[in-house]
């Protein structure tokens, strides 16, 4: 059961290290340094109780400003998919890193085509699972993100013994399809990414 | 015919009349008609027939016979032949069943000596072993009920009978050997288990052992509707017992155990952990030791590689077992058991944090809790290496993960030894704590790595205020200095460090220190509250830092033992600030955080309303300063704001008041210590000076606290009256006016009896009012009625069967039916005044009360109205659905899905959009086959609602809200009713995906997802 998982011991980060939108700054912070908290102390409800006056809530996420599609968000799509050895998450294992992430315009102004950038880091540079680890990552995104973007996987430089024979497969189209048509590797795939979120 | 003919002749025929035939026989029996000797003597004529049908249905008939004959009829004599004659039958294979069940009915009519028990026994294993032999399970069955029977009452006997004769028991355990039923099999292992756990089994133990463990693991799983209920959990528990039963059975249960727990099916691994826990509980110190150190590797893996949780679960409950076990015995195992334990913890601990130190962590913290001196034993073992490698870490992360380890030991410590406030589960006078020796060190370390590590690294951080709020936890561990010391550096972090990220950190640290005010409120009272008061100003320079330190501070209070506390220092900060002219934004936010911390404490104050002097010493002094004009009136008090902040304050405290104290102010409720007569002033004087308007707020807030014994200052009639004039006054600002509708619904549930309440809106029905005439309708009054039913609603009156049909009728109102409807969503809303606390009478079943009266007659009359006036039913419709459970609506749902599908057809609407899908969402969750006609419709709308459109935008949130609905219907719905639909879905859930707000993307790769799959299940198929 044990001698055939390859790291049978990885680190493991702690949630609260790993990147998320929530920490950085562009929560909106109180100008006076409170969080808030006596702000519900006069529920907002009472004086909208009235057929009159139509409820302005809806205006709290107004379409004005649009969110683009960044590096956080495509980590939050992929960092939550397991491991195929172990029930932890590729972010908590560190397979996938946000400074690992980047989105590239579109090459020219004619085209509306951007391209994401996913460069994943293997436990151990000898594990055979990185191509199975960077096809999850590869058919997650393609799944989630509109068709405005390419999605590019490899694996990190440096970081795995035969990672240009692993990139070139994982860049060649045919050989994803038909690697997707295999319904053991499908098998695989499918649990790795029923823990996405 | 005699009644051994008939019998005969009835058995294969009705077994009910056979019996009643057997019943007729032992009532002549019994009544003297019928000789027992001519009874027999009449059989003896079937028992010697030459086929064994006939042979076993008279045993059947004498059984029955017995069975029904009563108490004291037969005399010993009688019975004692009777019991060697049914006896001298078991030579005979035919019947057998039938003679256990007359052996169980003489048992019963008289009891038998120990020489009648032993011979019974003894004929049994020599005509009846094996018992397999017998195909029929109805055969076999009363037989393991005789043996049964034998076993529990006459003991004594059958383990004489073992003493005496040494094959006696391989003979016994042979006698069952091969039984299958289930049923059965419940009444071998219960009689097995008596030799088990009673007799001397030497040289038997291990074929006993085997008979049991045979049937190990347990696999059988009832038929569909089984009529004897017996479940595999039920064989698995009497099995465990058996097997744990003697430690005799040791050497030959755990190596088979643990043979089997490298078995691949995850239910036979559960099955043996388990076991080997209960046999660990129940084998005793002497035999534990023998195997502890086996036990030990073999359970460790599936805690070091956890394969499903509640393997990992079970393995370290039988851990712990064992170390409760060993702890029962001398020390020396209990040290050989923990020693290989604390040395691979150890070597895991070295390269933390992993996924093994984490496990090494769990072991720790399980042994941990089970006694005194095993704690420590591991703290003894554990930190010195521990504490060694985190000054060697080179690494944060290392570091961190060695606290984790630590603040787990911590909290089993506390198990143990408990906190401050109460014993632990060594109880009163527990043995030394080997923390002691330790918590210097500890202490330094947390203390240390808290105040020096910078404020990014977030984890770290919170794992030493974690560590440091336990420590102070734990029972006479830490002094008073040095909890000062911890709670010195929790309230620095809080008032003076600078704000990061999520502001985590500051935000464990409040928590902590209102757990450590929970153990020591005398030494956070000392510590930390002059450290806060130093910050907050008696006149504010205009800067608002104070901010964060109200806040931290009124948190504060929600600890019982430092409420009163905090709350006196904010009422003198509140007092010393006015005195100084400070700025409104500082007294506002005095008020908040006074509210806030009322708030938190209201139920103290529920506790004991007589002991409170809150009413004199905050109540009364903040009333007076609205109306005083001197420098005790701070400007602040003009702002309505401010105005319902007090009235709020006032509420808490006034509304735990009993009856007769509310007395005292009522008399004040509108003149407010004005010295100025009721009459002149709002609601009774429209027309009174515009600054009096303002205190209708505070009013409000005064006689939501009242109880409904308490007698107004003028009658109801006059003050329901007045304020419904009074609320129609053009130049009320938006709070007074809010405020006094309110006020209006208050009286009304509070103050009306019941018979009141029926005739109470006539006054304002009939003329000149008319309220709810057609003509007259207009904004104010539309307000009014809203207001009047939400009082009368809620006490579920019979009235409203009478005033709703006004209100539907408006639905079609030209000018006012959709204001009208969009008031719907009002009638149910939860309101913060109108509530239990504030003595409101609110009946359990008004909302199904309100449902039953409007929903109906909405749909019916949807059906009948013109197309222009449809919405309006359909934003009523919604608006009454928003505030119900969906379990008081799932009966109606089928009458009500096309009109929540329309709903999501209309232009603008987007809170009723909102309802629509909620109530569609609830509906898949709850009865989704209801949808299932509806699919298409369904489907294709939710898809064009998720999808930002410009001719007709919906905000994200119910684009999002959408996506997650229409992510139900494949889960929710048949496979062939969905499959249809998924390119279509998949399709144009792209857009989705490119939305421009996080939120809806987030919820359209999910929904996508599950679309995705929808075929990938078919394939499996």
């Amino acid at each position: 059961m044990d001698a055939d998982k390859q790291n049978a011991n990885p680190t493991i980060l702690s949630l609260s290290d790993l990147p998320s939108r929530r920490r950085e700054s562009n929560v909106r912070r109180r100008d006076d340094g409170g969080t808030g908290l006596f702000d519900d102390l006069i529920p907002q409800y009472s004086y909208l109780n009235d057929p009159f006056e139509q409820p302005l809530s809806s205006s709290d996420s107004d379409d004005g400003s649009v969110e683009d599609i960044d590096e956080q968000e495509v980590f939050d799509l992929i960092s939550s998919i397991s491991d195929p050895e172990h029930p932890l998450s590729l972010g908590s294992l560190a397979v996938v890193n946000l400074p690992d992430i980047h989105i590239l315009p579109p090459s020219s102004p004619y085209s509306s085509i951007s391209t994401v950038v996913v460069e994943i880091t293997p436990t151990i540079t000898h594990c055979s699972l990185a191509t199975v680890i960077g096809l999850g990552v590869r058919v997650r995104l393609e799944q989630a993100l509109p068709p405005r973007f390419r999605v590019d996987v490899r694996i990190k430089k440096g970081t795995h013994s035969t990672d240009e024979a692993v990139n070139k497969q994982l860049g060649d189209k045919e050989r994803v399809a038909a690697a997707l048509e295999n319904g053991t590797l499908m098998g695989v795939l499918r649990k790795m990414l029923s823990t996405c979120e | 015919m005699s009644d051994t003919q008939q019998f005969l002749l009835d058995y294969d025929r009705n077994k009910r009349e056979a019996s009643q035939v057997a019943q007729k026989s032992a009532t002549r029996l019994a009544d003297g008609d019928l000789k027992l000797l001519t009874l027999i003597e009449e059989l003896g004529e079937y028992f010697n027939s030459e086929d064994g049908a006939i042979r076993a249905k008279a045993m059947a008939y004498l059984a029955e016979v017995l069975g029904f004959v009563p108490q004291k009829v037969l005399s010993l004599q009688q019975r004692n032949l009777l019991c060697d004659f049914v006896l001298s039958r078991t030579e005979d294979s035919e019947g057998i069943g039938s003679c256990a069940k007359a052996l169980l009915t003489l048992e019963e009519r008289g009891k038998w000596d120990s020489g009648k028990v032993q011979d019974i026994m003894e004929t049994l294993l020599a005509n009846t072993s094996p018992l397999r032999q017998y195909k029929q399970q109805s055969e076999r069955y009363p037989l393991l009920r005789l043996i049964d029977a034998l076993l529990a009452k006459y003991r004594d006997a059958l383990r004489t009978l073992h003493d005496s004769k040494p094959d006696f028991l391989s003979r016994f355990i042979a006698y069952f050997d091969g039984e299958k039923d289930p049923r059965n099999l419940m009444v071998v292992f219960s009689i097995l288990r008596v030799p088990m756990t009673e007799w001397n089994i030497g040289a038997d133990a291990q074929d006993l052992f085997d008979a049991v463990f045979n049937y190990f693991p347990i696999t059988f799983r009832p038929p569909p509707d089984d009529p004897y209920g017996i479940t595999a959990q039920d064989l698995k528990d009497r099995l465990r017992e058996c097997i744990s039963s003697t430690s005799d059975f040791a050497p030959y249960a755990f190596p088979t155990l643990l043979d089997k727990l490298d078995s691949t099916s995850m239910n036979t691994k559960r099955d043996v952990l388990q076991t080997i826990t209960t046999s660990v509980r129940e084998y005793g110190p002497r035999t534990v030791s023998l195997y502890s150190i086996t036990l030990w590797d073999a359970l460790k893996f599936e805690i070091l590689n956890v394969q499903e949780e509640d393997l990992a679960e079970e393995s370290l409950e039988g851990l712990a077992a064992i170390a409760q076990t060993l702890s029962k015995g001398t020390s020396g195992p209990l040290n050989a058991y923990l020693r290989p334990i604390i040395k691979e913890c150890n070597e895991h601990l070295e390269d933390a944090p992993t996924k093994q130190s984490q496990a090494a962590a769990r072991i720790l913290s399980k042994l941990a809790n089970v006694s005194p001196h095993v704690t420590n034993l591991l703290l003894a073992g554990i930190l010195p290496t521990m504490l060694t490698l985190f000054q060697a870490a080179d690494s944060m992360g290392k570091r961190r993960g060695l606290l984790e380890v630590l603040v787990q030991l911590i909290k089993a410590n506390t198990d143990v030894y408990g906190d401050w406030r109460s014993t632990g589960s060594a109880g009163a006078a527990p043995p030394n704590n080997a923390l002691v020796e330790f918590r210097d060190q500890a202490l330094e370390v947390m203390l240390h790595g808290l105040e020096t590590s910078p404020i990014n690294n977030v984890s770290y951080r919170l794992v030493c205020v974690d560590g440091l709020v336990q420590l102070s936890k734990v029972r006479q561990l830490l002094s008073e200095e040095d909890i000062a010391k911890v709670i010195q550096l929790l309230h620095a972090i809080i008032i003076h460090e600078e704000s990061f990220g999520k502001d985590e950190v500051k935000e464990s640290a409040i928590k902590s220190l209102v757990e450590i005010a929970h153990q020591k409120p005398q030494v956070v009272v000392d510590k930390a509250f002059p450290a806060f008061m130093s910050q907050l100003p008696d006149k504010d320079d205009g800067s608002r830092g104070y901010e964060t330190v109200l806040e931290a501070f009124a948190k504060l209070a929600s600890e019982e033992k430092v409420f009163d506390t905090v709350i006196l220092r904010l009422k003198n900060k509140f007092s010393a600030a006015v005195t100084s002219d400070a700025s409104s934004g500082y007294i506002v936010a005095l008020l908040s955080a006074m509210l806030y911390a009322l708030t938190k404490g209201s139920s103290k104050l529920e506790q004991d309303p007589n002991t409170s002097t809150y009413y004199q010493d905050i109540v009364l002094p903040l009333l007076k300063r609205i109306s005083s004009t001197d420098s005790s009136h701070p400007k602040t008090f003009d702002e309505e704001t401010t105005l319902d902040l007090v009235g709020r304050i006032s509420n808490i405290v006034i509304r735990s008041q009993s009856t007769e104290q509310q007395e005292g102010i009522t008399s004040e409720l509108y003149t407010l210590f004005r010295g100025t007569p009721q009459a002149g002033l709002p609601p009774f004087n429209i027309s009174a000076p515009s600054d009096a308007h303002k205190t209708m707020i505070v009013s409000t807030h005064l006689l939501a606290s009242l109880h409904k014994e308490t007698r107004l200052p003028c009658e109801i009639e006059l003050l329901v009256s007045s304020l419904a004039n009074y609320t129609q006054h053009p130049d009320l600002s938006m709070r007074v006016r809010s405020a006094s509708l309110r006020q209006l619904s208050l009286a009304i549930n509070k103050f009306y009896s019941t018979t009141a309440l029926k005739t109470c809106m006539d006054p304002l029905m009939n003329a000149p009012f008319e309220l709810f005439s057609s003509e007259k309708l207009d904004p104010p009054r539309i307000r009014v009625i809203f207001s009047c039913l939400k009082g009368i609603l809620l006490r579920s009156s019979p009235i409203l069967a009478k005033l709703y049909p006004h209100l539907l009728d408006f639905l079609s109102h030209p000018k006012y039916g959709s204001a009208i409807a969009h008031g719907f969503s009002t009638l149910l809303q939860p309101d913060d005044l109108l509530t239990k606390q504030n003595h409101c009478q609110i009946s359990g079943l008004h909302k199904q009360k309100t449902f039953a009266l409007l929903v109906p007659n909405i749909t019916q009359a949807f059906r009948e109205a013109s197309p222009e006036t449809k919405p309006n039913y359909l934003i009523a419709l919604a608006g009454v659905l928003r505030w119900i459970p969906f379990d008081m609506i799932i009966e109606e749902v089928p009458t009500l899905i096309t009109l929540l599908l329309q709903s999501l057809d209309l232009k603008g609407e987007d809170f009723v959009k909102e309802a629509a899908i909620g109530t569609l969402t609830s509906t898949l969750l709850e009865k989704p086959e209801v949808v299932q006609e509806h699919a298409g419709s369904l489907i294709s709308r939710l898809l064009a609602t998720s999808v930002a459109n410009k001719e007709a935008p919906t905000p994200p949130r119910v684009r999002a809200a959408a996506c997650r609905c229409l992510m139900l219907v494949p889960e929710k719905l048949k496979l062939e009713v969905v499959l249809p639909y998924r390119r279509q879905v998949c399709r144009k859930l792209t857009a989705a995906l490119d939305d421009g707000k996080r939120e809806v993307r987030s919820a359209a790769v999910r929904c996508r997802a599950k679309w995705l799959e929808v075929d990938e299940a078919g394939d499996d198929d």
